[in-house]
């Protein structure tokens, strides 16, 4: 799906992202952690084709990312409420987004019923716009409207950072019937070690640019991470 | 405390993307204000004279006493139209240990650092040395004491409307009609005259320099009510400007369903328009250049005068391609990214731009249409102008827009806002205002008006023809600046 070769990218003469080889096969649920940064919303970013790399290439479906739109017909991302038009109401931006890929405003208002549950009541019809929801809520929208375009490739930055538990709950299961029984490939950041080992078949760890660890998901990763987050500690 | 305030304030004022960096921008800024602040002083130092002039053989005291309470009343006008409320930059220190009386006295006490505090001095001391001091100095003293402590007062005043409208938008409402009403009972009316009632005090002021003490006790009880009221109101939600207040209701255009994907997309940026407060001034000032045409129609001395109207009908068909254009994509910085990786094609973007602008300037050439008072060649010319825009100028505008890469917070009211204002503005403005001249101009004079005005259209009209080229052309264009643009609009 996914074939990053020999990327880096440079800010202020340091190297913010430096990977040589990284493929992400189609299908595959991946978790990408690191602490602060690491470079996972750079790279995010790069396979967006919102940064430009200082060197090397990134190809989706084997094409190259960089400069081309094909990608867009597959490839659904919330990174941060710059996705998101703050003035629009979550349904007008939402009819938007269903509007772009086709969707009658009927078939966007069946999709959204089969959300009432994860938007808990606190998205629509509440009378305001994007900009006066709280983070979380406008997350929910930015998720939303991500799944709204049915896509091959999802990708999402740290989701889990600002909504509340029982959602948190509520996206991890949509993210695990997603991959499992849509075959959708994910990519999820996230500081949440439990909830990422939980969704993710593959965990991908990251430091100051440089991928350090690429494993499966086993029984054992969550201690594995964990004892590497774990600074100092000796007990 | 003070000190580290005033520490951070200048640190937010040098470090911010948006005022700080661009030289252009500073030194047509200082220019401006200076030039405004020269006209003043022009004006204050020959007050006198002019006066003398305006009321021949007459005392030149008795006006000047007169006209100062009708300043104070303008001055309150200007003050809440324009004046900044120096409010939501104390968040960060709510919740520190810093005691609310502190951080109430600093809001108030920059509250005064306002140009508009400085003008009474330029206006009137000039006029207070020169005539009154060698009467009396204590007089001169009493004037000054008074000047300033109506000044202090129009200060707190306005700020405590401004705050007060804030929470309650009607009451600003009731303000500018008191105001009006107060002027019209004086100039439509003539119930009464502010000037006499202004003289009435001032005047008195020459023989009991006494009553200067007024003011100042006005200045300290209208301090202290705006002090309380600060104090009161202290929490987030009273000093942040937009509250989701009432039920936002979606709204659907049915006219541009029709358009597909960029009729969504111009859906989108009407609403852009009318919901954020910058832009939609932006539109309201178009709306008052609509009027444009009246200051310069009936003037005798441009009734030959074609150049000029070609100048004028440019500007009232197509203000709005001009004054919003400037800024674009700016206006799109907060949500640029979320347009880039959906599946929004540019071309459609550029698609809904032109038409944006065809649908605004359409609707300003129907509501110029009444100028045909003026005769039917008055619209003809704004036709060929609107033509122009059309063609012409909304091209020169989205060329422009590729290279414009500064954020614009749409929160942000539009008056003394200089935020993405940078060298695009002003190099955007001479390609806007000469190449209409270019070619109208040598034809004019070589064969005819009618050709020039011809050629014009012309032109308009074969760019119209050629918007798929542009639309391609802008496109190449756009791939190689997104990046950067992309970047300029991420930094906060």
């Amino acid at each position: 799906m996914i074939e990053v070769k020999d990327i880096v990218k440079v800010y202020a003469g340091k190297a913010v992202v430096n990977v040589p080889q990284l493929e992400i096969k189609a299908g595959e649920s991946i978790g990408l952690v690191g602490n602060n940064g690491a470079g996972k919303t750079t790279l995010f970013r790069m396979v967006l084709d919102l940064i430009r790399a200082d060197k090397g290439e990134i190809l989706s479906k084997g094409e190259a990312v960089a400069g081309n739109e094909h990608w867009k017909n597959y490839t659904a991302a919330y990174l941060d409420e710059g996705f998101l038009i703050d003035y629009l109401t979550p349904e007008e931006y939402l009819y938007f987004i269903g509007g772009l890929n086709g969707e009658s405003k009927a078939n966007v208002d069946d999709f959204l019923t089969t959300l009432a549950e994860f938007f808990n009541g606190e998205i629509l019809k509440r009378g305001k716009y994007i900009r006066d929801l709280s983070k979380g809520n406008q997350a929910k929208v930015g998720i939303a409207a991500c799944l709204l375009q049915k896509p091959e490739l999802l990708m999402l930055d740290e989701p889990f950072a600002n909504i509340d538990p029982s959602t948190q709950i509520r996206l991890k299961n949509i993210l695990k019937e997603l991959s499992s029984q849509r075959g959708v490939t994910t990519i999820v950041s996230s500081h949440d070690l439990n909830h990422i080992t939980d969704v993710s078949d593959r965990i991908i760890l990251m430091e100051k640019g440089v991928i350090i660890k690429d494993i499966a998901t086993s029984s054992s990763t969550l201690a594995e991470l964990e004892d590497y987050f774990a600074v100092g500690q000796s007990f | 405390m003070t000190s580290t305030f005033i520490s951070h304030e200048l640190k937010s004022f040098w470090r911010s993307k948006n005022t700080g960096k661009n030289i252009a921008v500073r030194v047509v800024m200082g220019l401006l204000i200076l030039y405004l602040l020269g006209s003043l002083l022009v004006i204050g130092f020959a007050l006198d004279k002019i006066l003398e002039e305006v009321y021949k053989n007459q005392d030149i005291v008795a006006p000047f006493c007169g006209i100062l309470l009708l300043y104070y009343l303008f001055d309150l006008l200007l003050r809440l139209q324009l004046q900044e409320l120096p409010t939501l930059k104390v968040q960060p220190y709510l919740h520190l240990p810093v005691k609310r009386n502190t951080l109430v006295k600093y809001l108030s006490a920059v509250s005064m650092l306002s140009f508009f505090n400085l003008w009474p001095y330029v206006l009137f001391s000039f006029f207070i040395f020169k005539i009154i001091a060698p009467d009396s100095g204590l007089a001169a003293l009493a004037f000054f004491v008074a000047i300033t402590g109506l000044m202090v007062f129009n200060n707190y005043l306005a700020l405590y409307i401004k705050r007060r409208s804030n929470l309650n938008g009607w009451i600003f409402l009731a303000v500018s009609a008191v105001l009006i009403l107060v002027n019209a009972g004086d100039f439509l009316w003539h119930l009464y005259s502010i000037k006499d009632i202004s003289y009435s005090f001032f005047g008195r002021m020459m023989t009991t320099p006494a009553l200067a003490l007024i003011p100042v006790a006005l200045a300290a009880v209208m301090f202290y009510i705006n002090f309380l009221f600060l104090k009161a109101n202290l929490y987030l939600e009273d000093l942040n400007a937009n509250k989701a207040s009432s039920y936002k209701n979606s709204t659907d255009y049915p006219l541009l369903n029709r358009f597909g994907s960029v009729g969504d997309l111009v859906a989108n940026e009407i609403k852009l328009i009318l919901r954020n407060k910058r832009p939609r001034s932006a539109l309201i000032m178009g709306l008052f250049f609509m009027l444009y045409g009246l200051f310069f129609y009936p003037n005798p001395a441009f009734k030959n005068n074609e150049g000029f109207k070609v100048f004028v009908g440019m500007f009232m068909t197509g203000i709005f391609i001009i004054n919003y254009g400037q800024f674009m994509f700016s206006w799109q910085a907060s949500h640029f990214d979320g347009i880039l990786v959906s599946k929004v094609k540019f071309t459609d973007f550029l698609k809904a731009k032109y038409m944006l602008f065809t649908g605004v300037s359409t609707v300003a050439f129907i509501l110029t249409i009444p100028y045909i008072y003026f005769g039917w060649r008055v619209v003809l010319i704004h036709f060929v102008m609107y033509l122009w825009n059309l063609g012409v100028n909304t091209t020169i505008i989205l060329f422009f827009a590729n290279r414009n890469h500064r954020r614009i917070d749409l929160s942000k009211g539009a008056s003394f806002n200089w935020e993405g204002v940078g060298a695009t503005q002003l190099l955007i403005s001479i390609p806007l205002l000469v190449t209409p001249f270019v070619l109208y101009a040598p034809l004019k004079y070589l064969v005819n008006s009618n050709v020039a005005l011809g050629v014009l259209a012309a032109v308009g009209v074969i760019c119209i023809a050629l918007r798929p080229f542009w639309i391609k052309k802008l496109e190449q264009d756009f791939i190689t600046k997104k990046f950067k643009l992309a970047e300029g609009f991420r930094a906060k």
